[in-house]
């Protein structure tokens, strides 16, 4: 081998990271080459300076059972040591003095500081016991802090200890900035309690709902969204229910280009769970009363059922929600609707949608009528095998206050009926009217009674609602419907008719017997100027029920100067206005009775002179006399 | 030795309290040579020798029982390389540093040079001196070529024994020992002319 050894090979051969065939070789080389083997030499010589660090170590003992003690704990304290590095110590202890010098700047009263810190050390001690309670509040709430600092703050803060902590956390003067971003991370707390008042009469309910939030200390964002409901976002408020003095809620804050989502800045001197309560208007959640009687046999007197049906369409599911219902109007500056429907909640004036639309969400006929037939459903399902909930009736202000006992669960598109009173044996008066003017040539059967205790009622005014009224037929008591009609609300005391309809089986037939015309007056070139027009008139009432009846006519002449003449009938009659009679009547069952009356009419001079006109001059004449 | 240590970390497992001391006080002194050699400060070697058989208290499960001396330095090496990649971010400069690796201090040095006043006082000098560049050339190597060199040179680990550790193949442990041979040569010839 002529070639002579690179100084890379003879390192390479040197420590053993050749081949072992060109170890071989080298070896061979080296042999016969007095210059590489000076060169191997040298290398050697250079390389044993490494044996200088090659020192035996001893490892003390104290060490080996520091390490033992060490490893043997669960949790590694201590990783590295201050007490040996004097660098160390000294910053270690300028930043425990830095902290000092905090703390006691900002905090004066040590006692608040220990209650401050005792209540951080529970909310800590809450949150390493509730996994889940700590990711919420990572989740929820929103330190608007880079996301790397906040994993570094987070490593920094599981391996500082608890009171190091709490002397950290300092609540920054200026507030974090929400960026109005549209993609989130958030959690849902549930609602812990919620609490609908309906104000029918504008489409107004005003939701108060509690729920359980969680919070950190400092700075905290709460994001409140409402998409696809018809909540009004210009009335939400936000209250602590506990820890009021160490929580403030600063603004509310609708973000640019975001739609139907509101933040709050809340800032807190207290961390973990806290009761709030949000309130807003909604519409969309509407409620009829609806009446249900049932006459006994005689039809003397009636059992009366009152129910309401609550429906929602407001986009939202209320669940164990407590129900209020306010009958009486209420005035209000907007349509809830549609301000809800704005696209910024305070967008400019005048910006409505259509009747159409609005109709349709604030649950017109349609759904209302879908939620009559779910309702039977429901009823069956939650409320049948369970006694019927009371609702409780109380004044408020200008309005009445219906509370529904318990809780009731709405599901958005549903109706739910239910029962707000039952009356039993309330007297009643059946009344059939025949007036032509006003029903025509039929007559129309009325039912009638009072709000009163009398009547077994008159705890509260009763609501506007539909009225339907059944009657029993039968021994075995089969109801069969018997008319039904719409009251409007019914003060205490006040007296109700309910127009049930026309009667079939009731018929008033008036004929005209005879007309006559008498009594001209001429002037003084003979044309007429007065004359009396009499009519005789013929009534035939039938009654073709099993049950007696009280019948009421009223007949009507249409001038005021008439006079009435009924000779040796059973029938009672009273003027009942300037241009009107009433004629009243019993029949018995299956019966038929006829009157006649004659009327006559004056017209022209005549009216001066007719019998009316001449009573009525007379007593004027007197009364002037008097005076 | 391999049955035995495996036996041990059996035991260990099984609960024995004395069988894990038998371990760090078996391979303690290697293991903290090696982490002093690597970090070059004794106090930090002692925290990561800590830390190290901390570790191995924790996965001695996980041992499969091919070579625990393999399996301790690669979890000191681990530890050691990762800490230094952390403290490459937040540099402390050591006061004391000239004396702290080879336990004399310069008090000490001082003393013998007022005492002795002799030939082998001024050798000692300069032998100290010539180990603080030897320090100064193996720390300023790469991580990877300076365990390569510690555990190979050092620790007496073979080649293959150095790739287990290293997790790789004893063909990058060769050339990382080179390399680190290679740098180490060009200065400890500048050593030595300097000393000339």
């Amino acid at each position: 081998m002529k070639r002579h050894i690179t100084e890379k090979e003879l390192i390479k051969y040197q420590f053993k990271l050749v081949s072992d065939i060109r170890a071989e070789q080298i070896s061979e080389h080296l042999k016969s080459c007095s210059d590489c083997r000076e060169l191997a030499k040298q290398l050697k010589q250079k390389f044993s300076t490494l044996d200088l660090l090659r020192e035996e170590t001893i490892v003390p003992d104290k060490l080996i059972k520091e390490t033992v003690k060490q490893a043997k704990k669960p949790v590694q304290q201590r990783f590295i040591s201050f007490r040996k590095s004097t660098g160390l110590g000294a910053i270690a202890a300028v930043l425990l003095l830095g902290i000092a010098l905090l703390m006691s700047s900002l905090v004066g009263d040590k006692k608040q500081e220990r209650e401050i810190a005792k209540n951080l050390i529970v909310s800590d001690s809450e949150t390493g016991l509730d996994e889940g309670t700590q990711t919420t509040r990572n989740l929820l709430l929103d330190s608007r802090e880079p996301a790397e600092r906040k994993i570094a703050d987070s490593r920094l803060r599981a391996k500082r200890p608890a009171s190091e902590r709490i002397t950290k956390e300092v609540i920054p003067d200026k507030p974090p900035f929400a960026p109005a971003s549209a993609i989130e991370l958030v959690t849902l707390p549930r609602r812990e309690n919620v609490q609908i008042t309906i104000y029918n009469s504008a489409d107004l309910t005003l939701v108060r709902e509690r729920r359980n939030l969680t919070l950190k200390k400092g700075w905290n964002w709460l994001q409140f969204m409402w998409a696809n409901t018809l909540i009004d976002p210009t009335s939400l408020v936000l209250e602590p229910l506990e820890q009021t003095d160490k929580i403030d809620i600063q603004q509310l804050v609708f973000p640019a280009r975001l739609k139907e989502i509101g933040r709050w800045l809340i800032r807190s001197e207290t961390s973990g769970k806290v009761p709030f309560e949000i309130t807003y208007f909604t519409s969309g959640l509407s409620w009829r009363a609806f009446y249900m009687g049932t006459l006994t046999e005689d039809e003397k007197r009636m059992c009366l059922e009152g129910y309401v049906r609550v429906s929602n369409n407001s986009g939202e599911d209320y669940e164990n929600a407590q129900t209020r219902l306010i009958v009486g109007k209420v005035h209000i500056l907007d349509r809830i609707a549609e301000l809800a429907r704005r696209q910024y909640p305070y967008n400019r004036p005048g910006w409505l949608l259509s009747d159409e639309r609005s109709e349709s969400v604030a649950g017109g006929k349609f759904l209302k009528d879908k939620g009559l037939e779910l309702n039977g459903k429901l009823f069956d399902m939650e409320l049948g095998m369970l006694e019927p909930k009371e609702i409780k009736k109380e004044g408020l202000s200008e309005y009445f206050l219906y509370t529904i006992e318990g809780r009731e669960t709405i599901p958005q598109s549903w109706s739910k009926r239910l029962i707000s009173f039952t009356a039993d044996d309330i007297e009643v008066n059946s009344l059939y009217k025949y007036d032509e003017e006003r029903w025509g040539s039929q007559a129309i059967r009325f039912m009638a009674f009072a709000n009163d205790k009398k009547h077994n009622l008159g705890e509260t005014p009763i609501p506007n609602g539909d009225v339907k009224i059944y009657g029993q037929t039968g021994e075995q008591g089969y109801l069969s419907y018997v008319g039904g009609t719409n009251v409007k609300y019914i003060p205490v005391d006040e007296e109700i008719e309910l127009n049930l309809g026309a009667a079939r089986e009731v018929i008033v037939e008036p004929v005209l017997m005879n007309l006559e015309k008498e009594n001209f007056t001429f002037d003084s070139n003979n044309n007429i100027t007065g004359w009396d027009e009499v009519r005789t008139w013929k009534i035939d009432v039938t009654n073709t029920r099993q049950l007696p009846v009280d019948i009421e006519i009223t007949r009507g002449f249409e001038t005021s100067y008439w006079t009435l003449e009924m000779k040796g009938q059973d029938v009672s009659y009273e003027k009942h206005d300037a241009t009107h009679s009433r004629f009243k009547t019993k029949l018995g069952p299956r019966s038929k009775r006829s009157f006649e009356y004659t009327i006559r009419i004056y017209h022209g001079k005549r009216e001066e002179t007719g019998t009316n006109i001449k009573l009525q001059k007379n007593i004027f004449r007197e009364i002037k006399n008097e005076r | 030795m391999q049955s035995t240590d495996k036996k041990l970390i059996d035991a260990h497992c099984q609960g024995s309290p004395t069988a894990f001391e038998e371990l760090v006080r078996r391979y303690g002194a290697s293991v903290l040579g090696y982490l002093q050699r690597m970090c070059g400060s004794r106090e930090l070697a002692e925290d990561f020798f800590q830390e190290t058989f901390k570790r191995v208290h924790e996965k001695a499960y996980t041992f499969r029982g091919d070579s625990f001396k393999s399996w301790l330095f690669t979890m000191a090496t681990r530890i050691v390389i990762n800490s230094q990649r952390q403290r490459k971010q937040l540099k402390f400069i050591s006061l004391n540093k000239k004396t702290e690796y080879s336990n004399v201090d310069c008090e000490k040095l001082e003393t013998a040079d007022i005492s002795d006043n002799s030939h082998n006082s001024s050798d000692r000098v300069a032998v100290e001196e010539q180990k603080e560049q030897l320090r100064e050339a193996i720390e300023s190597l790469p991580d990877r070529q300076r365990a390569t060199l510690i555990l190979a040179y050092y620790e007496q680990l073979t080649y293959p024994q150095v790739a287990q550790v290293m997790d790789c193949s004893v063909g990058t442990v060769k050339t990382q020992m080179y390399r680190a041979l290679r740098t180490l040569a060009k200065k400890l010839g500048e050593f030595n002319r300097e000393a000339k």
